[in-house]
């Protein structure tokens, strides 16, 4: 049976979050988003506010620029800007994962030459793994990395890298050795400079008409020797290392909260009853499975590896996301059009219901969870 | 967990593993008093949970009434605990209702009560009753769970209650449905591990792993709700927590019944089979002490009233 321990925030990260509120008070000007997803929203000058006041790679040591932050301090931080829908899109893989695997796996010159500007706000990466044939089934991918004289040299297309065509770097899960018998192995991280290696970025419109996720196309694109991460051949170890932070933070139940507040805003301080009803609905949810993200947060900084609590916080939690508009929509029906609360709430929800279908597909879909979840149940 | 607490839990799951067995729950439904069962809690204590001298926290009774849950204890352990709480007399079995004119209705076992409190609407008030065999109206549960009305004689005491009575009976059904629940979920992977249909296990099946993913994340939900509202037991917010938890829980419930039976099949709707003593338990306790609609509008009134600059502060507790 899955436990999710009862799990408080220590009282040092509530002074943490004042900071945090105190600050977004002061940035007004940066948000003016009506979601609060974590992928929209590139906004370097943000990034570099956070980066100033120490909140981007928190959890690293201070050699490199961080924070020697605890992990719940991380989360506070980062549940408070979704939650404004402050814009973080340009430093967040950067931030979430990017700097975690260079510090982990990374050598020390790597750590150093990569790390401090990440976390100034001022070096954002992109996640190079889906390509063209290969989304849920990760380990078949194909893009190739070759050793040859000065390097190594890569051909093959990554698909869906968010701001590839912003950010400065990616990392590519390349293949470096031929298929064999453990299709899980010869696979390998190499770090891409999108603004100089010549890989060719082009942007892919997405149905909200936003142009954030990208095709890289590698053509003979030739990477120096010293961007490897870790031991080549240990990529597959490496991508999936660092699941359980990528599929259990709040990122993974808020992006729909500005509808949510708008719906708030919408109902007034007296709403009749099926109205309060929906409100209520919501906040339940919301507040159970922020719960259980912390009990993650809690096994993580526990140092345990809680895949299958992770995907299973992901899993509900997209879900959840997903419904959180629809309870609102119908929940306002009564409200005339030409309100102005119905106006702020229906961009909120138009923008939120237009990226939703992503909430279910990225960083494993709702399929891949359950099958994660069905593995940890004894199913398979 | 000290070893205290965890000494209680084991001695209530052992009691409760080897007493609550298919029969007694059907005996229990036909109306007979689990007399047996309540006699080797009494010889362990648990009759005194509650009291204030019993040693014994009141969140610790709760995870009782949860073990309960898990069991599907034919007893009405919340209302036994909260009521020795309320009148500090544990020799006798209570139990609790709500006042409906000259009524106490909705009493569990209300004809096997020596006591019976009736909670008046409001919360203060509530009259003690020591309910005469013949004026007991007998009626039960969807789960076949007793549930009585007791007429209230003239020379009923009046009593005043300084605790929120209601919410803390709402705690007593959340503890019990997420035990439930999780017994639910636990009969379910058992079964589709032993069912094989086309030569396997059922449980071989992507369709199958895939409902029971859905419920383990609906149970694991109602668990940390349940945990949630007992930690607040001394929060100035409790009631509020009460309110997300039983909203929570009950929608849980709903989805997790219906998918234990879809997996069970035929099998599982049959009154043979143990699984209709929990999914009918948790189908009744989702309506026993408000339902969702009910939490869910007392949360959302309260999360309107806060606005949109103050529902997020709420939201984002420590605890």
């Amino acid at each position: 049976m899955l436990q999710f321990d009862r799990v408080k925030l220590p009282e040092s990260s509530e002074a943490v979050r004042a900071e945090v509120r105190e600050f977004l008070a002061e940035a007004a000007e940066h948000l003016e988003r009506p979601n609060s997803d974590f992928t929209t929203g590139h906004d370097p000058a943000f990034s570099r506010k956070l980066g100033a006041r120490g909140w981007i790679g928190m959890t690293w040591p201070e050699r490199y620029g961080g924070a020697g932050r605890s992990f719940f301090d991380r989360y506070v931080v980062t549940e408070e800007l979704l939650a404004a829908g402050a814009p973080v899109s340009a430093h967040w893989i950067a931030d979430r994962q990017s700097g975690n695997l260079i510090l982990r796996y990374g050598t020390e010159a790597q750590r150093q030459h990569y790390l401090p500007p990440i976390t100034r706000g001022e070096s954002y990466f992109s996640i190079g793994m889906s390509e063209p044939n290969s989304g849920s089934d990760l380990a078949s991918v194909r893009t190739s990395a070759r050793q040859v004289e000065g390097g190594w040299l890569i051909n093959g297309t990554k698909l869906w890298s968010t701001d590839a065509h912003r950010n400065h770097f990616m990392i590519a899960l390349v293949r470096t050795a031929p298929v064999s018998e453990n299709r899980h192995a010869g696979l390998s991280q190499i770090i891409v400079d999108l603004k100089n290696d010549g890989a060719q970025i082009r942007p892919i419109r997405n149905i909200a008409g936003a142009e954030d996720f990208n095709e890289v196309v590698f053509e003979d694109v030739l990477v120096p020797e010293d961007r490897v991460v870790g031991e080549p051949g240990n990529g597959w170890e490496q991508v999936t290392s660092e699941l359980a932070y990528e599929r259990s933070g709040p990122e993974r139940f808020l992006s729909s909260f500005r509808v949510f507040v708008e719906l708030v805003r919408a109902a007034g301080d007296r709403p009749e009853p099926q109205l309060a009803a929906a409100i209520g609905r919501i906040g339940a949810h919301l507040m159970t499975l922020r719960r259980m993200s912390i009990s993650v947060a809690g096994m993580l900084d526990q140092g345990k590896s809680p895949n299958v609590e992770a995907a299973l916080v992901k899993a509900l939690g997209n879900d959840f996301e997903k419904l959180l508009p629809e309870i609102a929509r119908l929940a306002l029906m009564d409200l005339p059009e030409d309100d102005p609360r119905q106006r702020s709430f229906r961009q909120a929800f138009t923008d939120t219901l237009l990226l939703s279908p992503a909430f279910t597909i990225r960083g494993g879909t709702r399929e891949i969870l359950r099958g994660v979840i069905a593995r940890g149940l004894g199913l398979r | 967990m000290d070893d205290h607490d965890t000494l209680l839990t084991d001695a209530a799951a052992r009691i409760f593993g080897d007493l609550c067995d298919k029969a007694l729950l059907d005996a229990a439904e036909q109306g007979e008093f689990p007399a047996a069962l309540w006699q080797t809690l009494r010889e362990n204590g648990f009759h005194e949970l509650g009291l204030a001298d019993s040693g014994v926290s009141l969140a610790q009774a709760f995870a009782v009434i949860r073990l309960g849950g898990r069991h599907a204890v034919p007893l009405p352990l919340a209302e036994i605990v909260l009521a020795n709480r309320w009148l500090g007399d544990g020799e006798r079995l209570a139990s609790v209702g709500r006042v409906v004119g000259d009524r106490v209705v909705d009493v569990p076992w209300g004809r096997s009560a020596e006591l019976v409190l009736g909670l008046e609407a409001g919360r203060s008030g509530c009259v003690l009753v020591t309910p005469e065999p013949d004026a007991v109206a007998r009626g039960c549960n969807m789960a076949g769970e007793p549930r009585d009305a007791v007429a209230i004689p003239a020379e009923a005491a009046a009593i005043a209650l300084t605790e929120p009575a209601f919410e803390y009976l709402t705690l007593g059904r959340i503890a019990a449905m997420a035990g439930c629940l999780e017994r639910v979920l636990e009969l379910c992977l058992d079964y589709v591990n032993e069912r094989e249909q086309f030569g396997r296990p059922i449980a071989r099946f992507q369709a199958i792993q895939h409902s029971l993913a859905i419920a383990a994340g609906e149970v694991a939900a109602a668990s940390r709700a349940a945990d949630a509202a007992v930690d607040a037991l001394d929060d100035a917010r409790f009631e509020l927590e009460v309110a997300a938890a039983k909203a929570r829980v009950g929608e849980a419930a709903g989805v997790v019944a219906e998918i234990a039976h879809q997996v069970h099949g035929a099998m599982g709707f049959t009154h043979e089979h143990q699984l209709h003593h929990f999914t009918r338990r948790a189908w009744a306790w989702r309506d026993e002490y408000g339902n969702e609609a009910h939490w869910q509008r007392r949360l959302g009134r309260h999360l309107a009233a806060l606005g949109p600059d103050r529902l997020w502060s709420f939201l984002a507790t420590r605890g």
